[in-house]
């Protein structure tokens, strides 16, 4: 048994590398002198070592660059929007599943059929409409829009269909309410599911471009997608290829911190609810 | 946790307060900008005419719809043999096999393989031509884009998946390894993946060197151009596939594994004839998920090769936002959202349709 | 969350400020964050418009200027949804051939009756700077430039081939000659004679235009008839793709790849736009960059007319702006007028007689090199579908020479579309 695994961590650890090799290009590349870069990209070890070796690339950034406060924006959007997602998704999730309604199976349907429509193919209207009420170049301008995904109200309906009925039963005949049931019986079961869906929801609103590229034109609120963006297409001619480069790592340094310490914790969560299952 | 009767609410008024906060968003949304996308797709609308005066459109009925997807003199035969033969093969199939396939899947099958033989045989007889040439191999690149992208990401995010469902440091290194690239965003593998992919500049162009090849110019040759998006994009959205089915993994039971190997039932074959069939709804669920996503892709073509080289890289969200933005015709980049609409639809169905079948 | 909302909001407000006149500026060029105010020394277009704009934002009293970040690729498209959703930037830099789209919907506005107040001399504007802002007799913006096509020339390269004669280099009069002396470079110093971007920006379009200008010809007629599918286009097209097939030019660099191969020494000749003769100039003065003797020769005439792609570079500002804040962006529409000797030293032609007849416009780097470029500069006629005309070239254009497409089919497909766009 360990050796086989042995023997597979071997084999996939030459995956993992080439896998890793852009993200560790780019963290080298953003440590050497733009004067390098104009000329060679493989200095050492096809650049894949940062030598010579800068830190001028990141002193300019904080001296001069947008980039902390793009960082600051796509954080607020990005949870802003993943409070509203999960928000508007337990709670409908759960009504779906559990409680009976009228009109519940035309809502369902409604729910799955919204499921069809891809946010792009809405953009135009959603411009449009947002523009009659002045609303671009706002925080609720590039969050609200984002939070009508009827995905996370289908994952939260999923789960909550799979949780016995028993536990609710029983308070039921205690005489407790179906909202205290909600928040103090269904929620903290959700937490796996809220929690994948809050991770799947977060990504999202980071990387979101088309939105935010026809909704924010004032620095003040373009996001680190955007913002990135609007250097990248320039940077043959002024800014040095290392200055970008490091400003895509401070762009995903924060993230990938998050997320490192996140993932311990979704891979505990997901092992807890296979144990119990 | 105790409550008296009287004070709480009666199971439709919990039902409402629960549905409330997503109806009203989800209404305000995306019902109603879908409909008004319908409504703007029946108009001769200028992005900033009718924004300095709103009387500045014309209502053309579904002209813009023929101007986007039809042309003069559209003739139907045999245009495309290949994809058209496919189709034939798909009924043939969907004919002979239908009891061991279910009902459902014999209809997707049946449903998918028409549109095959019946779409790609629409081109412009003698004299005529397509209105907008651009839009239909538009919709094809997209497809080729889906249809790379999708498999790609499932099938190595399965295998990997299944490598690393195993509890030891050294393989959540790895696991957290092949999720990181996931959370970068659009724009930062747009950056990497350019200069990975220049010629010059690039560390791809480098090592070719060094083994004596002439570097390739990926990004503006017509046929690696869609390839290094695709590779670009697997390397990015592999992440969250892989946590899904490793999700998925987690929910077989051990007990089932043990079962199959006092029936000799180990590594591959347990993969095969346990893991696979107990996926199924995992991986329905994926593709589905990566469909949606992948046909919606913008930033990789906007920002990696600008829709070229000669359009065969141009998505179709890409010419949406181009004629919406670009050309100001709000009318007809509103005409392709709602195509964009049907296709996603149509894909979805199917998707469903297969989904039941495995319920039942 | 709510915490860090509220901190955000209190960011947002510090960082936009409360100031009497914020000029908010929306413009192309790319970035450069470390202008600083100095307006004589700054180097490359990005860094010489930042710093007259950060040097306006020091100088003018009262005024501060909020430069929006805005991309190259997504600039009209995040202008014009910018105008669309009410919030246009209240000075923006454009191309004139932008003007009749903008100023046809009433966009931007008519600045005659501003220019004096804001001590502005359209009279001292050349004949065609001010024909460039003009669109059915009115005055719509204040014009910074022309810039047009160069042929940018290695000289090393140029002479190891025998191409220079008294210091300058020999470019071709004709197709004919343009391949023998091509051949002959590549005999001598083995490298492409010629490189440009093919691949991306519509550089070689620009190409093409010019060698149809040069034969009387054009693509399409004032009254809106497309003529692309003709024996001129042909003979333009055919002159370029002649160096592919011989090996001689390579059509899959895009920009940036083009001018490092340019810069590395690895091409005798980049046709490029004047904007960056100030920074070849300072490449060449680097020790560290191959290309050490740099030379920016006119767009050689290779059929009967002299001709080059051109096009000028205008700041506008919103019919809507109107009041104190009106008169603040035209202070600053002054104050970037008042440096254009500062802006000419990217390279770009300036657009007032004053400074063109300074003997510090004359002092510029290689200026008298390609002195004849104002005299052989020309552009389409305007349609407000440019941009889109444009893209259907640039594709069409990248069939034939990327993909082997036939130069006939491209350009019958190429005049359908272009006609389409002139009739909607």
């Amino acid at each position: 048994m360990s050796r086989t695994s042995h023997w597979l961590i071997i084999l996939l650890a030459i995956p993992a590398f080439v896998w890793l090799v852009p993200t560790l290009w780019m963290v080298s590349l953003s440590f050497q002198p733009n004067e390098v870069l104009a000329r060679t990209t493989s200095s050492t070890a096809f650049g894949l070592v940062p030598l010579p070796f800068t830190l001028d690339n990141y002193a300019a950034l904080f001296r001069f660059g947008q980039t902390p406060w793009w960082f600051l924006n796509s954080v607020i959007v990005s949870l802003g929007m993943t409070l509203g997602v999960l928000a508007v998704s337990t709670t409908a999730g759960y009504a779906l599943a559990r409680l009976d309604f009228p009109f519940k199976r035309s809502v369902t349907a409604l729910c799955l059929i919204g499921l069809m429509v891809p946010e792009q193919a809405v953009f135009i209207p959603l411009y449009t409409m947002f523009a009659d009420f002045g609303w671009h170049n706002s925080y609720h301008a590039l969050i609200l829009p984002r939070m009508a995904v009827p995905i996370g109200v289908f994952l939260m309906m999923q789960f909550f269909r799979g949780i016995p009925k028993d536990i609710e039963e029983a308070a039921r005949l205690d005489g407790v309410g179906w909202l205290r049931i909600f928040w103090y019986i269904m929620l903290p079961l959700a937490r796996p599911a809220m929690m994948t869906l809050a991770i799947l929801t977060f990504l999202y609103a980071w990387n979101d471009y088309l939105w935010p590229l026809v909704s924010a034109q004032k620095r003040e609120f373009f996001t680190i997608t955007l913002g990135l963006a609007s250097i990248q297409s320039n940077f043959a001619q002024s800014e040095g290829l290392g200055r970008v480069m490091a400003s895509g790592v401070i762009a995903s340094l924060p993230v990938v911190i998050l997320f490192l310490i996140f993932q311990r914790y979704v891979v505990q969560a997901m092992t807890a609810g296979g144990s119990k299952g | 946790m105790r409550a008296t009767r009287g004070r709480t609410l009666s199971q439709r008024q919990a039902a409402l307060v629960l549905l409330a906060p997503f109806l009203l968003t989800y209404g305000a949304f995306l019902v109603y900008p879908f409909f008004r996308g319908i409504w703007i797709s029946l108009h001769d609308w200028n992005l900033l005419a009718v924004a300095f005066n709103p009387d500045a459109k014309d209502f053309v009925g579904l002209r813009n719809y023929e101007r986007v997807m039809w042309g003069r003199g559209i003739v139907w035969g045999l245009a495309a043999p290949f994809w058209q033969g496919l189709g034939l093969l798909g009924l043939a199939w969907a004919a002979v096999a239908r009891r061991r396939l279910g009902k459902g899947t014999t209809l997707a099958l049946g449903i998918a393989s028409v549109l095959l033989i019946v779409l790609p045989g629409f081109h412009p007889g003698e004299g005529g031509r397509w209105y907008d040439r651009r839009f239909w191999p538009t919709v094809g690149n997209t497809i080729r884009f889906v249809a790379w992208t999708v498999p790609g990401v499932t099938l190595s995010a399965l295998v990997l998946a299944a490598a690393l469902n195993r509890e030891s440091r050294a393989m959540g290194l790895l696991r957290t390894l092949f999720f990181l690239s996931q959370v970068l965003s659009v724009t930062v593998v747009t950056l990497i993946w350019q200069i990975m992919f220049s010629p010059r500049q690039g560390l791809i162009a480098n090592v070719t060197e060094v083994l004596g090849a002439s570097p390739i110019t990926w990004l503006t040759n017509e046929q690696f151009a869609m390839a290094a998006i695709v590779i670009a994009t697997i390397w990015w959205s592999l992440g969250i596939a892989m946590i899904l089915f490793l999700a998925g993994l987690q929910d077989i039971s051990r007990d089932i594994y043990e079962a199959a190997a006092l029936d000799n039932a180990r590594g591959v074959r347990a993969f095969r004839f346990v893991t696979l069939p107990n996926l199924k709804r995992t991986i329905t669920l994926v593709v589905v998920l990566q469909i949606i996503l992948h046909f919606q892709v913008f930033g990789q073509s906007h920002l990696m090769t600008q829709g070229g080289p000669n359009d065969t890289t141009q998505v179709l969200v890409r010419y949406i936002y181009q004629t919406g933005f670009r050309d100001s015709e709000l009318g007809r980049a509103s005409a392709m959202a709602v195509f964009l609409f049907v296709i996603m639809g149509a894909f979805s169905v199917i998707q469903f349709v297969l989904g039941r079948e495995d319920a039942s | 969350m709510k915490h860090v909302l509220l901190t955000a909001a209190a960011a947002a407000t510090i960082a936009t400020g409360a100031t009497a006149q914020e000029v908010t500026l929306g413009r192309f060029f790319g970035a450069c964050e470390e202008a600083g105010t100095d307006t004589t020394t700054s180097v490359g277009e990005a860094c010489i418009i930042q710093s007259i704009i950060n040097a306006a934002d020091a100088e003018l009293d009262g005024i501060t200027i909020n430069t929006l970040p805005t991309d190259w690729g997504n600039y009209y498209d995040q202008i014009k949804a910018a105008y669309a959703g009410g919030t246009p930037p209240d000075i923006h830099v454009m191309h004139r051939h932008r003007v009749p789209e903008f100023a046809g919907l009433g966009a931007i506005a008519e600045l005659s009756g501003d220019l004096e107040a804001a001590g502005i001399d359209p009279s001292d504007w050349a004949p065609a700077a001010l024909e460039a802002v003009s669109h059915e007799g009115g005055i719509y913006g204040v014009p910074m430039d022309f810039h047009a096509n160069l042929w940018h020339v290695n000289m090393d390269l140029m002479a190891e081939a025998g191409l220079v004669e008294d210091g300058k280099p020999i470019l071709p009069t004709s197709p004919e000659e343009l391949l023998a002396q091509a051949q002959q470079f590549k005999d001598a110093t083995g490298q492409d004679y010629l490189a440009a971007d093919f691949a991306q920006f519509p550089i070689g379009v620009r190409l093409v235009l010019a060698l149809m200008w040069q034969q009387d010809a054009n693509i399409f007629t004032e009254d809106g008839t497309a003529t692309i599918d003709t024996e001129a286009a042909a003979n333009a097209v055919t002159a370029i793709t002649q160096l592919f097939d011989a090996g001689l030019a390579d059509p899959q660099l895009n920009y940036a790849d083009s001018q490092q191969a340019f810069l590395n020494g690895e091409a005798g000749i980049l046709v490029n736009g004047t904007w960056v003769v100030d920074f070849y100039d300072a490449q060449a003065a680097d020790p560290d960059v191959p290309l050490s003797s740099y030379y920016a020769a006119d767009f050689p005439t290779l059929f009967g007319t002299g001709a080059t792609w051109a096009d000028s570079h205008m700041w506008a500002i919103p019919a809507s702006l109107a009041g104190e804040q009106r008169a603040a962006a035209m202070q600053v529409l002054a104050f970037i007028n008042d440096h254009n000797i500062d802006w000419a030293r990217t390279g770009h032609m300036a657009v007032r007689n004053s400074v063109l007849e300074s003997d510090a416009y004359a002092d510029l780097p290689h200026r008298d090199e390609y002195a004849g470029t104002a005299g052989i500069a020309r552009d389409t006629p305007p349609s407000a579908r440019y941009g889109a005309i444009q893209d259907v070239l640039n594709r069409e254009l990248q069939a034939v020479w990327l993909t082997g497409k036939p130069v006939g089919d491209a350009l019958a497909d190429a005049e359908l579309e272009v006609q389409d766009l002139l009739d909607r």
